[in-house]
């Protein structure tokens, strides 16, 4: 990106281009960068890609509890609320172009048999971490994390852990 | 966007700013651009804290290798920080961003497939963990270029187990462990999904 900044700045010093072709060239620029380039969205010639997690199915006595949890606590945004037993609750990149989302729905009265493996808590990475403002940000509605430098616990109203981690805090390859 | 160039550029043009840092600047701002809602957010919203991404899911099952080998299997998935009791599988290479994400501080998403007892007490003196009533029951994967008859037929010949379509968008199965996984592409969403 930084080349193709240093191309359009070289135009415009040598009349290439206008003004107005540097300051639209920038502006696409963005756009493209922010759609993500076609190749990311490409299949590898045998198996799977994987882009990153679609969504998390969490069911519960009462969604409406969750919802309210996660859209404050997390600041999700709470997509297709049905008013009854379901709402999508989106975070991340925008839906269809990356972003995730919870489904926080009412359990059946019925559920299957369970498994013999559990989802025993889902992290989420905030960015611009700073300890003192995470902490005072979650206490604001209610929570008392706990946890190290980088990286807080909380449970929702359902007793299901939630983690809050920084990059430094929980990274795959530190 | 193109305001903000206009104003570098005439700041460049005025001798205010170096070529350099035109550049700089410039660059900053376009790759930024998708970070900055979320950015703004954070700044704005004074109670709660804004989720980028998922950072990970935490899995325990009675075989962490064995669930561990399947999700790299199913999934192309490396494997990073094998210990006595969990394996790490980033959904990435060292250095990649997650899709669609420019802000460098949120890591790629990753599973760790665990072997341990959730009933077990802290071995630290903390409070031991409630029982949770609520369960996360399946958890949805957003592959590339996903198209269900295809992607159906190359996890047959995986002999993934218990394949079955999910609404108009997507694929379920069952891991080694009986465990619901759903993959879908970019066209199931928060938006679409109901």
């Amino acid at each position: 990106m930084e080349r193709f900044i240093a191309d359009l700045v070289g135009k415009f010093e040598t009349g290439t281009i206008s003004r107005r072709d540097f300051c639209e060239g920038v502006a696409l620029a963005a756009l493209v960068y922010a759609a993500g380039g076609a190749e990311a969205n490409a299949a590898p010639p045998s198996g799977l890609k994987m882009l990153g997690i679609n969504h998390v199915s969490y069911a519960c006595p009462d969604y409406r509890k969750a919802r309210d949890f996660y859209s404050s606590v997390l600041c999700m945004e709470k997509l297709k609320d049905d008013g009854k037993s379901r709402v999508n609750l989106a975070f991340g990149p925008a839906p269809g172009k990356g972003g995730a989302f919870i489904v926080a729905r009412n359990a059946p009265a019925n559920p299957p048999a369970p498994p013999r493996a559990v989802v025993d808590h889902v992290c989420y990475t905030l960015s611009n971490w700073n300890d003192a403002r995470v902490n005072a940000a979650l206490k604001a509605v209610g929570q008392n994390p706990t946890g190290r430098s980088g990286s807080v616990n909380v449970y929702d109203p359902f007793n299901v852990q939630v983690q809050i981690a920084s990059a430094e805090g929980e990274n795959p390859f530190i | 966007m193109q305001g903000f160039a206009a104003t570098k550029l005439s700041e460049f043009e005025q001798g205010r700013i170096s070529r350099r840092t035109l550049i700089e600047t410039l660059t900053l701002a376009v790759t930024s651009i998708c970070a900055a809602d979320a950015n703004a957010a954070q700044t704005a919203v004074p109670k709660g804290v804004k989720a980028a991404l998922v950072n990970h899911v935490s899995y325990t099952c009675p075989n962490f290798k064995q669930a561990g080998d399947w999700y790299s299997k199913v999934f192309n998935l490396d494997q990073v920080g094998l210990k006595e009791t969990e394996v790490t599988l980033p959904f990435g290479k060292k250095g990649e961003q997650p899709y669609n994400v420019a802000a460098k501080d949120v890591p790629l998403t990753f599973i760790i497939c665990r072997t341990r007892d959730l009933n077990a007490p802290p071995a630290n003196g903390a409070a031991p963990r409630p029982k949770p009533t609520a369960v996360i029951n399946h958890i949805g994967y957003t592959v590339a270029d996903f198209e269900r008859n295809r992607v159906r037929e190359q996890l047959k010949a995986m002999g993934v187990a218990n394949l079955r379509d999910g609404g108009e968008y997507s694929l379920h199965m069952t891991d080694p462990f009986g465990y619901d996984v759903q993959i879908s592409g970019l066209a199931n969403n928060a938006l679409t999904d109901v």
